[in-house]
């Protein structure tokens, strides 16, 4: 048996799909009779081997993996931001400095964006998906933007029905103590002598922000009214402070708040965490901003607790409200005081 | 030169198709992206530890593909699995990168690797095996061209698309990469395994 062969060259020629057809199977025929090239074949192979084995071993430890995951997703979101914020959007939520931390009970969990598209590219959407019925006393008015429907009620009553499936805008009440955002939902909202006096939720849920207290979020069935007493102060947030009703979830702004945290009822993390991720993809940030905070109240313990801490930020940065970016900045600094995001936090706390 | 089979990804990563996270990246969707992340971020990052031969890139290398990929993903040609194309878009980056540092990279060139193998005090590196020290003396082209083909199991066809050289030029550097790992390994092996 030969040590050489003058075909040794197309060992590599054949490994390279640099031969093909005809010249193909000749030179496999020779292969198989042929020692000197049956060997370089196999020591092609076995370095090929040693090579893809040797790479096996060094594996980076989980938490320089997550660490780098956060940065990553903030640097995309970073590239969003530039789009998602409308000059006058944020002009307009500077104004509305004083609306506190948001909160949210996913009521009716978002479905695979896929999914919502599909349904949306099925079904030609109608003329109104936004409706609003007013009692003859109420004094509002109505205004569209890009992207966001907004209602502003001095007093009176509203009921409001919004068809989530046909409308990719956010609606949000603008009432004279706070606001109220909608997570795709009928509701009825009435006001006052300048204070909110009632919400209640017939489908789907809401998002209520009053100055001076926690958000609240209501779901189906639920009401809310004004506690007897004047709104409580935002450092004794961790009391559940308006009344909400049945289930309605008030979230901790602060992290103090664990007695908050403990009577909210258990859910799928990883659902919650699809859910608020859905909102910020979709572009809805006030309430990804919301679903974060809710999942950060229902599973504080949750290894993507710190992330949703985060994304939170990053959804309240691209609403331009710098108010409740700092407040969910200063929050997540005192939830996580080594955290990953540590630098990114404090800075955005001033 | 098949494709190896990855890393377990978490469940929701695992729900979707790659074609399927393509789209959803395309249309923005930070979720796609943790998705992708999930599923590739082993391999790149092994992926470009042993092209480049230093750990402390690694990091910005691999942050730099997945945006990229994500900026680009309206036009992923929706292959099964986007390993292959992620690997491309960070040999481009690799290509770049090594441009702009071209006279750097001389001068670790000019040491084979060997130098600064040696010289460096990360026991993961001393730690290295033959084939990865050998690895480290070939020129970063013949390197990235070779572990594209052996390693990621990238065809020539999309080795040179992805690295913007003829495809004759992918063959030979398969073949002197290949020359040289192997005398590399055989000197090793000749002199009692380490230089």
């Amino acid at each position: 048996m030969s040590t050489t062969c003058p075909r040794l060259f197309e060992v590599e020629a054949l490994r390279d799909g640099r031969l093909t057809g005809a010249e193909r199977s000749r030179f496999e025929s020779h292969l198989s009779v042929c020692g000197a090239c049956a060997r370089e074949a196999q020591a092609l192979r076995a370095l090929a081997d040693e090579l893809r084995s040797a790479g096996d071993s060094a594996d980076s430890d989980e938490l320089h993996v997550r660490r780098e995951r956060t940065r990553l997703l903030a640097a995309f979101d970073e590239g969003l931001v530039p789009s998602a914020r409308a000059p006058r959007l944020r002009s307009w939520l500077g104004a509305v400095a004083a609306v506190l931390v948001l909160g949210a009970l996913v009521a009716a969990f978002v479905r695979w964006p896929v999914r919502s598209a599909a349904r949306a590219a099925l079904s030609p959407a109608p003329p109104e998906p936004i409706t609003v019925r007013a009692d003859s006393s109420a004094r509002w008015s109505r205004q569209s933007e890009a992207g966001l429907e907004r209602v502003v009620l001095d007093s009176g009553a509203l009921s409001i029905r919004v068809d989530h499936a046909t409308s990719q805008r956010r609606l949000l009440v603008v009432l004279p103590d706070g606001e109220l955002e909608d997570i795709g939902t009928t509701f009825s909202v009435s006001a006052a002598a300048g204070h909110t006096t009632r919400v209640t939720v017939q489908d789907g849920s809401v998002v209520l922000r009053l100055r001076g207290s926690p958000p609240i979020a209501l779901g189906a069935g639920d009401a809310w009214s004004p506690p007897p007493l004047p709104a409580v102060a935002p450092s004794a947030v961790a009391m559940p402070s308006p009344a909400a009703s049945s289930a309605a979830l008030v979230l901790p702004a602060a992290p103090s708040a664990k007695h908050a945290v403990a009577a909210v009822t258990e859910g799928d993390p990883s659902a919650d965490f699809r859910a608020a991720m859905a909102s910020l993809d979709s572009g809805d940030n006030a309430t990804a901003a919301a679903r974060f905070a809710a999942f950060l109240a229902r599973h504080p313990q949750n290894a993507r607790a710190e992330d949703a801490a985060y994304l939170r930020i990053l959804a309240f940065e691209r609403t331009g409200n710098s108010a409740a970016t700092q407040r969910a900045a200063r929050d997540y600094l005192a939830r996580y005081p080594h955290g990953f995001r540590h630098a990114e936090a404090e800075a955005l706390t001033r | 030169m098949s494709s190896r089979i990855n890393r377990p990804a978490p469940v929701e990563a695992l729900e979707l198709s790659d074609p399927e996270l393509m789209r959803q990246l395309a249309t923005g969707q930070l979720g796609a992206l943790g998705a992708l992340y999930d599923r590739y971020q082993a391999p790149l990052r092994r992926f470009l530890a042993r092209a480049t031969q230093d750990a402390h890139d690694v990091d910005d290398l691999a942050h730099a593909t997945f945006l990229s990929a994500a900026r680009c993903a309206a036009r992923y040609d929706g292959r099964a699995s986007c390993r292959p194309w992620l690997i491309g878009i960070a040999a481009q980056l690799l290509r770049r990168r090594r441009r702009a540092s071209s006279r750097f990279v001389a001068v670790l060139a000019a040491f084979k690797g060997t130098l600064l193998l040696e010289a460096d005090p990360r026991p993961a590196l001393q730690a290295r095996s033959d084939v990865e020290k050998a690895l480290g003396g070939l020129s970063e082209p013949k390197r990235i061209t070779l572990l594209m083909a052996e390693v990621e199991g990238l065809s020539c066809e999309e080795i040179s698309q992805a690295l913007a050289i003829p495809i004759g030029t992918v063959w030979t550097r398969l073949h002197a990469a290949r020359r040289e790992l192997r005398q590399a390994l055989a000197a090793r092996h000749a002199g009692g395994g380490e230089p």
